[in-house]
């Protein structure tokens, strides 16, 4: 009798391990053929190729926000009502890791919006579609977009990506009401000037904290791109094949900046920054005037730029001696690519150029208050209207020849990374400029060379 | 009793039987090991010998990673900077888990009050408590360098400071010591009564009795406690991960918050150096393998367990 009753309950208890495992497995698999996506939005087609007359659907990755998705949005809707070949199905908010994580998966969208400086890792390693072949074959016009931001697309001398949109740091932004407390009737020209002022436009309380401070060259954080460009100077020599980061104008960049850390004090400074208001709210250090100028990039101070407003906008000073540098500035775009493994590489092709096109170029900066890399677009009048005025001046700047950018390759981020540690040692005056920079040179020349 | 059948087949029958049953039991534990614990022990294993970048098939280098990791300074910073964490925060923690035990065992009036709110900090997740505690620190809006002030000390630059990321991370995890106190509280339990009165009664004072009778009798409690939070703490990664945000760079100041498990990552998911990652990995099982070894062999001159003294 016991015998029977174990028996028995023993088989229940084994069906309902069998019937949990069978529950695992199935939504297992359930989430297999939904894998890549969240939102159920996407549907790479399993394998099968699609007869060029039946519509085709394509997975469009970006990394903006549910709150900036707007303008990407609107880009997509009309793509998709314009015409009946190609449906994008687009899901937002997918930062580097996740794109870096389908990609390697197997489960790879189609066409993908990220930042530039993952195309040279990803391009080297395999994982990116050079569009050398897609250029030629439909006759895309390289040359028209800004050059700036179509270099950063470029790994080894080809591209594998395109720029999207790119944001631009060329401007000086300053506080008026400061300017006019002491007296400075215009923005500096030079980089001299700019020190100068700086100087003038410290205020120091009766035990010699700073309240005020003109100028803080690593506000709000490192710029080891920006500056060098300022002083001319680059990161990589193709003659010779070697990093350059510590040539004469690199070095000298980091010095103007250490100059500043010398006047004010390193104490002083680190003091001074932990009081100060928090970027981008009411207490913005620029708009209070804790800080009195500020490399502007086009986003900053859109409404307080404007000509009645608190802050005036002008462009970057530039090295008495180097007046050919006037105009410089650093380019940061968005790149799109097609992943390798991309299912319908065509199709994306396809979209990816009516993303370069004049009309989506000009429709998305208004929408998004960001500079077009086409540059006919740059000149298209519907971006001079009235609404979008602060943003005139930056469509100018944005033609100058002077913008460059950081150069795209396998090792950009373990460069980029060394070049924020050393520059930090340079600026607290641990090491000399010209040591920081040669320990960043011999540091990422290896690399060069076995990469 | 009537089944003490001598009948060699038909026990080996039965055990088997029940052998069967029991892993029929135990089967979906043994297969997520074998394939989400055991698999990638062993895959990570072997990439640590290549070079992976996600995207090409390894390349076997042998030992490469290995020696490039003992020559590669931020190596050493890392382990610094976790060691620093598990030195200078594992044991003020447990002290003041234990203190806090020890103050919540009294018998007070709203005593379960007082335990459900020391206890509320540990439910709140990890992020959104170092966003908090971000704000909490900020040097000029903080609340903790408004209170300083109000007693006259000029409180530092908690966050930016190079000097003084660490005490602030050690310091916010005081907050979160509410589980080792609750495990304390059990442990407290546990010692017999007779004790305290045996000891009363011998004129011991209160000082004595605590360490004479309490600390012997919860040290096996010590022990576990002590090495769980010494693994963690050798994995230490969210919360400095929140904090280095702040200073927008991974490090955070002067790669001061750079701990192991973030450079780790920055390797595996920035430069894409899979088999550097998985090397890295590799040590620190060493290293916490050696810590743990360590302190279970001196473990038996000061844990007692039960009824020995």
């Amino acid at each position: 009798m016991s015998m029977m009753r174990k028996g028995t309950s023993n088989l229940l208890i084994a069906v309902m391990i069998i019937a949990l495992v069978l529950a695992g497995c199935s939504s297992n698999s359930g989430s297999n053929s939904g894998s890549g996506s969240q939102n159920g939005g996407t549907s790479t087609n399993g394998g099968a190729t699609e007869p060029p007359k039946k519509k085709v659907e394509i997975s469009f990755w970006h990394t903006y926000g549910e709150a900036d998705a707007d303008p990407i949005n609107k880009v997509v809707e009309n793509y998709n009502n314009s015409q009946d070949r190609i449906k994008v199905n687009i899901l937002g908010g997918q930062d580097a890791t996740k794109q870096l994580t389908a990609i390697s998966g197997g489960a790879a969208p189609d066409i993908v919006l990220t930042f530039w400086n993952n195309i040279g890792p990803w391009a080297t390693a395999g994982a990116v579609m050079d569009l050398s072949d897609q250029i030629a074959g439909s006759g895309f016009d390289i040359n028209g977009l800004v050059p700036a931001a179509a270099e950063r697309m470029q790994v080894d001398g080809k591209y594998y990506a395109m720029p999207f949109t790119m944001s631009m740091a060329s401007s000086l932004m300053y506080n008026k009401a400061a300017f006019q407390e002491a007296g400075i009737t215009s923005p500096p020209e030079t980089t001299e000037q700019l020190f100068e002022y700086a100087k003038q436009l410290t205020k120091k309380d009766a035990s010699g904290n700073i309240t005020n401070i003109g100028f803080l060259p690593d506000y709000p954080w490192i710029d080891n791109v920006f500056w060098p460009i300022i002083f001319g100077g680059s990161w990589y020599d193709d003659s010779t094949g070697t990093v350059t980061p510590n040539a004469e104008a690199n070095v000298a960049a980091i010095a103007y900046q250490r100059s500043f850390y010398e006047e004010f004090g390193n104490d002083k400074i680190e003091k001074f920054r932990s009081g100060m208001g928090q970027r981008g709210t009411a207490q913005d250090p620029l708009l209070t005037g804790q800080l009195a100028m500020y490399i502007g990039w086009e986003y900053n101070f859109k409404d307080e730029r404007a000509e009645d407003g608190p802050i005036g906008v002008a462009p970057f000073p530039y090295p008495a001696d180097k007046p050919e540098l006037k105009g410089s500035g650093m380019v940061s775009p968005r790149a799109v690519f097609i992943p390798a493994k991309a299912k319908h590489q065509d199709e994306a092709w396809e979209f990816l150029q009516y993303l370069m096109s004049v009309d989506t170029q000009v429709e998305f900066s208004i929408a998004a208050k960001v500079i077009p890399t086409v540059k006919d677009a740059l000149d298209d009048q519907r971006l001079f209207a009235e609404d979008n005025k602060t943003m005139w001046s930056f469509y100018e700047r944005a033609k100058s020849e002077n913008l460059a950018g950081f150069p795209n390759s396998a090792y950009i981020n373990e460069y980029l990374q060394s070049l924020s540690e050393e520059t930090e040692k340079a600026l607290k005056g641990t090491l000399s400029p010209q040591q920081a920079m040669d320990n960043v040179a011999a540091k990422i020349q290896p690399l060069v060379n076995s990469k | 009793m009537a089944d003490r059948n001598p009948n060699a087949a038909g026990i080996r029958r039965r055990e088997r039987k029940t052998l069967l049953v029991g892993l029929l039991f135990v089967s979906p534990w043994i297969i997520g090991f074998l394939i989400f614990q055991l698999y990638p022990i062993l895959s990570s294993f072997y990439y640590s010998m290549t070079n992976y970048n996600l995207f090409r098939s390894p390349e076997w280098v042998g030992f490469d990673n290995y020696t490039k990791l003992f020559h590669d300074d931020k190596f050493y910073l890392s382990l610094y900077n976790t060691l620093y964490m598990t030195i200078v925060g594992v044991v003020p923690h447990l002290a003041y888990a234990l203190a806090m035990a020890l103050l919540l065992n009294a018998k007070v009036k709203g005593q379960s009050i007082y335990r459900t709110i020391y206890f509320l900090p540990t439910l709140v997740p990890a992020v959104a408590g170092s966003l908090l505690w971000m704000w909490i620190l900020n040097s000029q809006y903080g609340i903790l360098n408004m209170a300083l002030e109000y007693v006259g000390i000029a409180g530092p630059n908690w966050l930016v400071s190079p000097d003084w990321t660490k005490p602030s991370l050690v310091l916010m995890g005081f907050w979160g010591t509410g589980t080792i106190t609750v495990m304390y509280l059990a442990a407290l339990q546990d010692v017999p009564k007779v004790y305290y009165e045996a000891a009363e009664i011998d004129g011991a004072s209160r000082w004595m009795s605590f360490w004479k009778i309490t600390m012997p009798a919860i040290s096996p409690m010590t022990l576990f406690q002590l090495i769980m939070m010494l693994i963690s703490s050798l994995q230490y990664f969210t919360e400095g991960m929140v904090f280095a945000e702040a200073s927008q760079s991974t490090g955070g100041p002067e790669n001061s918050l750079l701990f192991y498990s973030i450079y780790l990552y920055q390797q595996a998911f920035s430069f894409l150096n899979m088999g550097y990652a998985s090397s890295m990995a590799w040590i620190l099982f060493m290293v916490v393998m050696v810590f743990a070894l360590i302190i279970f062999k001196t473990s038996a001159k000061w844990v007692y367990y039960g009824g020995d003294k």
